[in-house]
């Protein structure tokens, strides 16, 4: 049976991504910088604030910290520069002047990105959890359950930030202009859906930032799609 | 008569304004290999990109078999093979992948793709080359890697643009081999040159454009005698006859004697070479002189092609 063209573009995608020097730092460098960064201010009274003096943060929460701050600009950047120079080495007409849509090269791009990313996400997680188990913090379902849940918000923030990336790099000509736009405009964009959280007016800030989060990935990706639809190569 | 296999009709292409294509018409019959040359700018490589599908705004109408390439796109896609003037690849890919991968999009099954892959990679002298990595690639390489990408689902209609630049003689002659093997197979050939000693080897016929229009198309024979341009002779004497006189006669042509021992005719539109160059021997043995060389000299694309622009831009 013939495999889908986004399919075929995810895989291939997923391949080169995986070969690449940035998965090597995603994968195993970013956790292990964040475990040693954990274990070296694991003890700082700033870090742990309001916590108390007989509590410290864990190492699955310093994780979540550091990833939610961290994976959403990797992602974005990782996304959009890498369709900027495939565009500028004309990569991309190549596969234009194939009986695909054309929307399939961008959805490819998003879907390799935002996995690659997420599964950084999952091992950074994962290891936190693991030094917090070694540490005498035994592995239980409330653990499990906000581990989930940290997991989850940053699927979000990584699905919004590539979704960001995606659309600025099909708008931009060169690799510069693409960071810019993320470093300036995108970093904004990706805080939109915590803002019902920072104003607390609603009951549930966790499903209202995932709604928000997901009706934003769409509508970018949206109009990422019809851009590059329209795009004159 | 067989229908068209490209139609183009009133192609205009505008950039900030600008006309880059003006109304170009022309069709192309299956299995002709149609030769496109004009001087840099004229928009040779707009024209192609409009029929591969790079770009999708522009005015007029182009068909292939049948296939309107604004609203059938993706059938068009799938009759057409492009190379574009410089090929991008993903610089992780080897070269084997990055063909298996365009094959697949072209919708070509995976066991037609393992045959066809390495016998194309065979015929282009790149099997040795197929685990490597594509920027590690020379740019000749790069150059026929773009050709058979072009040729994997063996479209109906191969566009090729610029496909001689960067090639040495070698590969020139083999991609030359590759056109007429793809002609006789039935393909229908489009390609832009620079070159036109290769453009006359090669094609059926051509087409010349000129700041955005297509003034003129036809058999390189068509358009010699449409414009005019002359047959010239050149007369080599060992020992020249007695009597030159009869190499000025007017009705044999324009006589000129550029060295001592040699005299050059311009035949006059429509003249018979054959017949005056019976006329010089007989004349010449006659008159009691030895011949070294006789040399016919027919109009050259590139004295065609000089002649048109010059006419062209004189004009405006």
């Amino acid at each position: 049976m013939a495999t889908s063209p986004t399919l075929r573009l995810v895989r291939d995608e997923l391949y080169g991504f995986a070969r690449s020097k940035v998965m090597l730092v995603l994968w195993v460098i970013l956790p292990a910088i964040a475990i040693v960064g954990y274990l070296l201010f694991k003890d700082n009274a700033q870090l742990n604030g309001g916590l108390g003096e007989d509590h410290q943060l864990s190492a699955n929460t310093f994780m979540s910290l550091i990833l939610s701050s961290l994976s959403g600009t990797i992602a974005a950047l990782m996304v959009a520069v890498d369709i900027v120079s495939e565009r500028q080495r004309k990569v991309y007409e190549l596969y234009v002047i194939r009986p695909i849509r054309r929307e399939a090269i961008i959805w490819a791009k998003f879907i390799a990105v935002f996995l690659c990313v997420t599964i950084a996400c999952v091992v950074s997680i994962a290891l936190g959890i693991a030094v917090d188990t070694v540490r005498g913090d035994p592995f239980n379902a409330t653990i499990a359950f906000d581990a989930l849940k940290a997991l989850s918000q940053l699927t979000c923030v990584v699905g919004l930030s590539a979704a960001v990336g995606v659309l600025f790099g099909v708008i931009s000509r060169t690799i510069v202009v693409a960071v810019l736009l993320i470093l300036y405009g995108g970093q904004n964009l990706t805080i939109v859906p915590m803002i019902p959280t920072y104003f607390g007016v609603l009951p549930d800030q966790f499903w209202v930032f995932q709604l928000v989060s997901v009706l934003m990935i769409v509508a970018l990706t949206w109009l990422a799609m019809v851009i590059f639809r329209r795009s004159q190569f | 008569m067989t229908s068209p296999l490209l139609q183009l009709r009133g192609v205009t292409k505008s950039y900030y304004g600008q006309k880059v294509l003006a109304d170009v018409s022309f069709e192309i019959a299956p299995g002709e290999v149609f030769g496109y040359i004009g001087p840099n700018g004229a928009g040779k490589s707009t024209t192609l990109k409009i029929l591969a599908g790079l770009i999708t705004t522009f005015d007029g109408e182009v068909r292939i078999a049948g296939a309107d390439v604004k609203k059938e796109r993706t059938r068009a896609h799938a009759l057409i093979g492009f190379m574009p003037q410089s090929c991008g690849f993903q610089n992780w890919r080897t070269v084997e992948s990055a063909l298996d991968t365009l094959g697949d999009l072209s919708g070509v099954p995976a066991e037609v793709r393992a045959r066809r892959i390495p016998a194309l990679l065979e015929r282009f002298d790149l099997l040795a080359a197929r685990t490597k990595k594509v920027k590690e690639l020379s740019g000749g390489m790069t150059q026929k890697l773009g050709l058979i990408q072009a040729l994997l689902h063996e479209p109906r209609l191969l566009v090729l643009d610029e496909p001689l630049e960067g090639l040495d003689p070698p590969s020139r002659q083999m991609l030359k081999d590759v056109i007429r093997e793809r002609q006789q197979a039935g393909t229908t050939v489009l390609f832009s040159s620079h070159i036109l000693s290769d453009v006359e080897h090669i094609a059926d016929r051509v087409g010349i454009l000129n700041r955005g229009q297509v003034a003129t198309t036809g058999s390189i024979r068509d358009l010699t005698s449409a414009f005019g341009l002359p047959t010239e002779i050149d007369v080599w004497f060992s020992t020249a006859p007695a009597d030159t006189g009869f190499l000025s006669d007017p009705g044999l042509g324009v006589a000129d004697q550029p060295k001592p021992d040699q005299w050059r005719l311009v035949l006059t539109a429509g003249a018979d070479a054959d017949a005056i160059i019976h006329t010089i021997v007989e004349r010449t043995l006659a008159g009691g002189g030895r011949l070294r060389k006789i040399g016919v000299a027919e109009p050259a694309l590139d004295d065609l092609f000089a002649r048109y622009i010059l006419e062209s831009n004189r004009g405006n």
